[in-house]
């Protein structure tokens, strides 16, 4: 029986995010949120880690303003209940109060044995939660996991380096965090989206989670964000192939892209 | 005097974080340091030196591939209180991700992720990251010391002369969590700098089978390019090796073309590829986002596009 917290974050889903024509800001109110991408394969790795060896799992999320529709999403995937956090407060925290946070919602959760979290973020993807988190709970992390086996003393896990892959041991408890490498999420079905409505969702207000005000304030702000422009030319070529193929052999050759 | 101590396990990628150390010393009224663990050698030494190191604060008894990023994070942070560090600055390879964001928690302070640029201001560190998938760039301030960064590697050129820098010994006693390396697994390399190709072809899930990425790697040959790819094609599939894959998480390249083939171009694609001179794309969906990002958007089909082109060129190009 392994217990196991997934961290899931809810971002803009970054590739519907158009730049202001002028400011060049990005018009986040106008792309729709989603799961972060990689916390969904830490969902579906904790899904499988308990189809096997038994246990519950646990979503946390934490955020200024958290979506029940997504929530709901977890526990139609298989998650068996969620804690959360949602408070404007939390639209400036930088990587050091979101861990803080999520530490003190996962003390609530009580006992566990594995956090899994996506190693980066879909809007950030500063790699930072999984060590952070590991830190407070003083256990180890494993990111860039791309295959995990529980094993009677720990957990086994094939963690991919530049040089290849490392296969690691760590203790329990341990911090993973995953990318999209270690498995495909399912997508719920029918009855499974049903049996979710049912699931339990705590709500828990980010003063319960007794932290003080310096654990509450960012140390790194935002002061701005712009889109960077690539201008490109947007040429369509269409057409039968031999045609395409024929036009596209004449503008290598001619802008001089390809040499005799 | 304050301090801004560099760390990387690559000696090498801890010299280009010593350079860039050295720009920002005078307006942050610090000195510059490097740490180094487990055995250090005259090549190690030397690296420090080309980055114009002056000190390196030596651990013996910690190694990073043997005790893992938590033990890292710990001699880190206890070097950085004990010289009292303004900035840890991290070179941004895979374990510096791991080790950089652990040392900023264990220091209680902020951490701004794979630096492009860095500038001192009178409030604190501006810091300059690419966000939303990397195609916005986030501008940051640090409001809390020390600032902890890991900066991109291959943005600034150690070339020190190389007095040999003055070594001080620390011995530091690790309680963080160990990990037990098992085994390393060497991946296959395509032994290839991707940044500096000219010429890529790059293949994405639009190939089907394995096999069809011969069509790619012909196109290639006739062209003298590199072979790229999407991260699905080396992460999931492993159909090519790792050090192909460009985007966010892979390599960013910056060639005179960038042939992309079956490819959506999605923005953590397309980050990888903006600083190419050309970009054509062949895709059968004439709305795939990488259609709207290239210089020649060709609506086709890869499996007929593609030999045909390879044909042609061979023709045109007399091979
Ligand atoms: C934090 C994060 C980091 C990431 N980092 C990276 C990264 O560094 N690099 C990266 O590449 N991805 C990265 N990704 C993944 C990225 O979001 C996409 O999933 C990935 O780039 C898609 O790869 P693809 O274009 O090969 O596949 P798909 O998106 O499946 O696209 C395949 C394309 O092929 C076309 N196609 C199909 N058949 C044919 C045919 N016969 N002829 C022509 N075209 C055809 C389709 O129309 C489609 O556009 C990252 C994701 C996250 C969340």
């Amino acid at each position: 029986m392994v217990d196991i917290i997934v961290c899931l974050k809810q971002t803009v889903d970054v590739n519907q995010v158009r730049p202001h024509p002028e400011t060049l800001e990005p018009q986040l109110g106008q792309a729709p949120r989603k799961i972060s991408d990689f916390d969904l394969n830490a969902l579906e790795e904790a899904l499988r880690i308990k189809e096997k060896h038994g246990g519950r799992v646990v979503a946390v999320c934490v955020g200024h303003d958290i979506q029940q529709l997504l929530i709901r999403e977890a526990l139609a995937m298989g998650a068996d209940e969620a804690y959360v956090v949602s408070d404007p407060r939390l639209e400036k925290a930088d990587g050091l109060v979101t861990a803080e946070v999520l530490a003190a919602l996962i003390r609530k959760v009580g006992r566990w044995d594995l956090i899994l979290c996506g190693e980066a973020s879909l809007d950030e993807s500063a790699y930072q939660t999984g060590p952070r988190l590991a830190e407070i709970f003083n256990i180890p992390h494993i990111t860039y996991a791309v295959r995990v086996e529980l094993e009677d003393s720990g957990v086994k896990v094939w963690k991919a380096m530049e040089g290849g892959i490392h296969v690691v041991k760590a203790s329990l408890p341990a911090v993973l965090a995953v990318g999209l490498e270690i498995n495909t999420p399912r997508l719920p079905s029918l009855l499974m989206i049903r049996a979710a409505s049912k699931k339990p969702i705590h709500e828990v207000k980010l003063s319960e989670l007794g932290l003080s005000e310096e654990q509450l304030t960012p140390a790194v702000e935002t002061l701005q964000v712009k889109a960077l422009k690539v201008e490109r030319r947007r040429i369509t070529l269409e057409g039968e192939p031999e045609e395409l193929a024929q036009k596209l052999a004449e503008i290598l050759v001619q802008e001089g892209l390809v040499k005799k | 005097m304050s301090t801004i101590l560099v760390y990387s396990e690559n000696p090498h990628a801890a010299a280009e974080m010593l350079v860039a150390a050295r720009q920002l010393a005078p307006s942050l009224n610090a000195s510059t340091a490097a740490l180094h663990l487990g055995s250090m050698s005259e090549q190690d030494l030397k690296a420090y030196a080309a980055g114009g190191a002056e000190l390196v604060y030596h651990v013996d008894g910690v190694d990073a591939e043997k005790h893992g990023p938590a033990c890292v994070a710990e001699a880190l942070a206890n070097v950085a209180r004990n010289v009292d560090a303004v900035m840890v600055l991290v070179a941004a390879t895979r374990l510096g991700r791991e080790v950089a964001p652990r040392t900023a928690q264990r220091l209680k302070t902020g951490y701004a992720a794979e630096c492009v640029q860095l500038e001192a201001s009178s409030d604190g560190l501006v810091a300059y990251r690419g966000v939303l998938g990397g195609t916005y760039q986030a501008k940051l301030l640090f409001k809390r010391k020390p600032y902890v960064v890991s900066l991109q590697t291959g943005r600034y050129q150690p070339e020190g002369s190389g007095s040999q820098p003055r070594v001080e010994k620390v011995s530091i006693e690790i309680t963080a969590p160990q990990l037990e390396l098992v085994e390393i697994a060497r991946a296959e390399s395509a032994g290839v700098d991707l940044e500096k190709a000219e010429l890529i072809v790059s293949v994405g899930r639009g190939f089907k089978k394995r096999e069809d990425l011969s069509m790619a790697e012909e196109l290639a040959k006739v062209i003298g390019a590199e072979l790229g790819c999407s991260r699905p094609i080396a992460g999931d599939l492993k159909w090519l090796p790792e050090d192909r894959h460009i985007g966010l998480s892979g390599k960013r390249v910056k060639p005179k073309l960038y042939l992309a083939l079956g490819i959506s171009g999605q923005v953590q694609h397309l980050v990888g590829i903006r600083d190419s001179k050309v970009v054509i794309a062949v895709n059968t969906d004439s709305n795939a986002p990488i259609m709207s990002e290239a210089d020649y958007a060709v609506v086709g089909d890869i499996y007929k596009v593609v030999p045909l082109l390879t044909e042609n060129l061979k023709k045109l190009l007399g091979r």
